[in-house]
């Protein structure tokens, strides 16, 4: 079963959502990067094995993201980082 | 008799946060009650879309600030793809989009946005860009 392009647009997006979702400015910055990053990685990949084994991977380190938001965001900082106040100025 | 104070209590308030709206500078001949009923409309009020020389000008903002973008070929008419950006890089330009301008854009429409105007004109028919 090959993952469309679609698909590994979808993907993507998925994950650049929850990157920004993250209430930790550095994870934040390194989940986006790192997707990037991935994705460009296996953008002329025309093998369609390897293709879908890193989509699998893709979707697993979405549902890590997906868990790991949730748990920063219990136990989050009382301050704001610096990088995130010169950013709304 | 407690029920009675209490009543009276926030009747009271109820009297005091009137005053303080009559305080804003708001145009004249206009009762407290029309003007409380306006507040609660004040969400309709403010849905109108952004001028659209602003949404021009920051969209092209967030293209020109992309790290694959050529800021020399960025313009109004310009696609994603004169600029030199690929796929992927289309996806992460318009989640920059997105975040400039506090919109959720759907998937089936993100990825029919791959040039400047598409965007512009997108951000521009939405509702509650910012």
């Amino acid at each position: 079963m090959a993952a469309s392009a679609g698909e590994v647009r979808h993907l993507f997006r998925a994950l650049l959502r929850e990157a920004s979702r993250f209430s930790n400015y550095n994870v934040r910055e390194y989940v986006k990067r790192r997707a990037i990053d991935a994705f460009h990685q296996y953008r002329d990949q025309s093998d369609p094995a390897v293709v879908d084994a890193a989509f699998k991977r893709g979707l697993q380190q979405l549902e890590i993201a997906r868990r790991q938001s949730l748990v920063y965001s219990l136990y989050g900082p009382r301050v704001k980082s610096i990088m995130d106040l010169r950013s709304s100025k | 008799m407690r029920h009675a104070v209490r009543a009276l209590h926030s009747c009271v308030l109820r009297r005091l946060q009137v005053q303080v709206q009559l305080d804003l500078p708001l145009k004249a001949s206009v009762t407290p009650v029309t003007r409380w009923c306006r507040r609660m409309f004040s969400d309709e009020a403010h849905a109108t879309h952004l001028d659209r020389g602003e949404v021009v000008a920051r969209v092209l903002d967030v293209v020109k600030t992309h790290p694959k973008a050529d800021p020399t070929k960025v313009t109004e008419s310009a696609s994603f793809q004169d600029v030199g950006l690929d796929s992927l890089d289309t996806v992460e330009l318009v989640m920059s989009i997105e975040e400039e301008f506090a919109v959720a854009i759907p998937d089936a429409e993100a990825d029919k946005i791959s040039s400047c105007p598409e965007a512009i004109e997108y951000i521009a028919s939405h509702p509650s860009a910012k």
